[in-house]
């Protein structure tokens, strides 16, 4: 039985049953090996469910809008669980509200390039870090990518070139928000950019407005980060937002020790929240 | 007339000398319509530009007036007028589509707006045809010949190693009076472009009256992020808002792109939302694309350029919609009165 079996089998069981009023997965595209996200309520739909090495959609920001109508199953490999760990300790759902299906992942793969994705090839767990049951074995992780080494080259960039780095970067964005409403860690009832009353962020698209908009989101993101790149693949523009995103992460690492968000429910809270005596102060 | 391909930057330099040319080009890893000069290399082979050139115009961030006080306390009004001279060089069939909606919304049935129809005055469009089609091209379904744009001042129709030249206005001939250094008496026969994609739209106007309470919408919606992708790479989205920066007694009112997948877009003072979820606005937008510019306009205002397929970070794909619209099992205009 592959797992795209034992997902479409489950998924009908559990609409069955009850115990789930919907079920999260991939349906195949219009294009070949293109797939898209599934929402079914009817166990019927079941069998549109698919898995394969094409399934590039996260799915854990669907649950929040999905849970006002009951529990919701979900498929989740390693960036999905992270992202319900994400929501649960954010507190917009309640571990009880989700059932998951963990299923090993080797990585997605670009249908137009037949490449692995860059998100994927910088992942680092391959496998859900919380499910309710597997749908096949877990995988072997493959050595990931350095994923700080894009920080690096923008670090070494001398100041005038890294302005004008971050200057074509901006100039590009188009401020679709898609960054944002892809992200698990964008829960906000109201995101600073809509609250027109208070207007923190003008309308123009200029550079100065889109880079006010860009580092804000990743200072508010800040250590609840869970790496899994759907802000980058998603921008229409292309801009390398990982890059910013990796630099915070690098930065945390540094001063308070190595840390990955949204690994267990039970972690720690997150360096940003907490305050100790002994952290660096190298501004005092 | 024909125009040898090996001609087009000679021709392009030529054009350039006095006025702004917009090619489609790679800038900064964006397919978009950039302006010729140097450093910049034209794209022809692109199919489509990831941005459409609605911001030729219609600018994403557009300055409406600068106001301020004078001496006596009295408010000042200056009107900008950033319009020129423009030539868009290169622009596809199903763009050329999309200047016809366009011109409708902004320069018809007693609205004109000022600024847009400067803009366009001062627009000279010379239209490439297309030989070949990217897979999510489906223009011939939406009405478009990909070898054909009946309101370019000039088209050119892609004959292989050569463009047949069309003069189609009285703007486009005064051009190509100009380029006799650059084409050749002759004709050429242009290349057959073949689509994979299509889609039937046959009753599907008819069919949306009465399907505004229709399940389809709930499947649909539930899957978008409500982001404004398709809105911004989409050629005949037109929806603006008006804001101003305001530093003391100075500012500047502007007007930008806004996307009705935004719920700040029909947020209203008071704090009521018209469209408060993301059914109602996903349900709008593809309405308007499908049946209500249809009904006022008597126009699709999908033009079957497949940007939104392309970049849709979910693959919320409009032609599915149609597919899927035409087979519900909905009496045409049930519920029209």
């Amino acid at each position: 039985m592959t797992a795209q079996d034992t997902i479409r089998a489950r998924a009908r069981e559990l609409l069955e049953s009850g115990e789930v009023a919907s079920f999260v997965g991939w349906e195949a595209g219009r294009f070949a090996n293109q797939t898209t996200p599934l929402i079914i309520s009817d166990p019927a739909d079941a069998d549109k469910l698919v898995f394969n090495e094409y399934c590039v959609n996260t799915l854990a920001k669907y649950v929040r809008d999905l849970v006002p109508r009951g529990k919701v199953g979900l498929v989740v490999r390693g960036c999905d669980s992270r992202g319900i760990v994400r929501l649960i300790i954010d507190q917009v759902i309640k571990r009880e509200d989700v059932y998951l299906i963990g299923v090993g992942c080797s990585g997605a793969i670009d249908r137009k390039s037949g490449e692995p994705l860059k998100k994927c090839v910088e992942c680092r767990h391959n496998n859900p870090v919380i499910c309710d049951e597997m749908a096949g074995d877990e995988v072997a992780k493959d050595e990931p990518a350095d994923r700080f080494a894009e920080v690096r080259e923008v670090e070494l960039m001398a100041q005038p070139e890294r302005s004008r780095f971050f200057e074509s970067v901006y100039a590009k964005c188009i401020r679709c928000y898609a960054c944002r409403d892809v992200c698990p860690c964008c829960t906000c009832r109201e995101c600073f950019v809509d609250a027109r009353r208070e207007n923190w962020v003008g309308k123009q698209n200029n550079v100065a407005e889109n880079r006010f908009y860009g580092l804000t989101r990743v200072m508010h993101i800040g250590d609840r980060c869970i790496e899994c790149g759907e802000c980058e693949r998603v921008c229409p523009m292309d801009l390398p937002l990982m890059k910013l995103n990796r630099k915070v992460i690098q930065d945390l690492n540094d001063l308070f020790g190595e840390f990955e968000s949204s690994m267990s429910l039970d972690e720690g809270p997150e360096p940003l929240i907490t305050y100790d005596l002994a952290d660096r102060e190298e501004f005092m | 007339m024909i125009l040898n391909k090996k001609n087009l930057t000679p021709l392009l330099e030529n054009m350039a000398a006095g006025r702004d040319v917009f090619v489609p080009a790679r800038v900064d890893g964006v397919a978009k319509f950039a302006l010729f000069g140097e450093g910049v290399e034209c794209a022809f082979d692109l199919v489509n530009t990831t941005m459409p050139p609605k911001d030729l115009l219609f600018p994403q961030t557009q300055k409406m007036y600068h106001f301020d006080v004078d001496a006596n306390g009295n408010y000042r009004i200056h009107e900008y007028d950033e319009s020129r001279e423009q030539v868009v060089f290169g622009i596809r069939p199903c763009d050329m589509r999309s200047i016809v909606c366009l011109d409708e919304v902004f320069l018809t049935k007693g609205f004109v707006d000022e600024f847009y129809a400067n803009a366009r005055e001062k627009l000279l469009t010379v239209c490439i045809g297309c030989a070949s089609a990217a897979e999510t091209c489906f223009c011939e379904s939406m009405g478009v010949d990909p070898q054909a744009a009946p309101n370019a001042d000039i088209m050119l129709q892609d004959c292989g190693e050569v463009y047949r030249v069309l003069a189609q206005t009285p703007k486009g001939e005064a051009e190509v009076a100009n380029w006799a250094a650059f084409v050749e008496e002759g004709d050429a026969e242009p290349v057959a472009c073949e689509l994979s994609l299509a889609v039937n739209m046959e009753g599907v106007v008819d069919k949306l009256e009465g399907m505004y309470d229709h399940p389809i919408w709930e499947n649909l919606s539930i899957k978008c992020l409500n982001c404004g992708t398709c809105t911004y790479v989409c050629p005949t989205c037109h929806c603006f808002d008006i804001s101003q920066d305001m530093r003391r007694k100075d500012g500047v009112r502007f007007r930008c792109w806004d996307s009705c997948m935004f719920s700040e877009y029909t947020m209203m003072a008071g704090g009521h939302n018209p469209r408060p979820e993301k059914l109602e606005r996903v349900r709008n937008r593809f309405m308007h694309k499908l049946n209500f510019f249809a009904r006022r306009y008597g126009m699709s205002l999908c033009v079957g350029c497949g940007r939104c397929v392309e970049k849709c970070p979910v693959a919320l794909d409009i032609t599915r919609l149609i597919d899927d619209i035409g087979a519900c099992d909905v009496a045409p205009a049930a519920q029209a009165e």
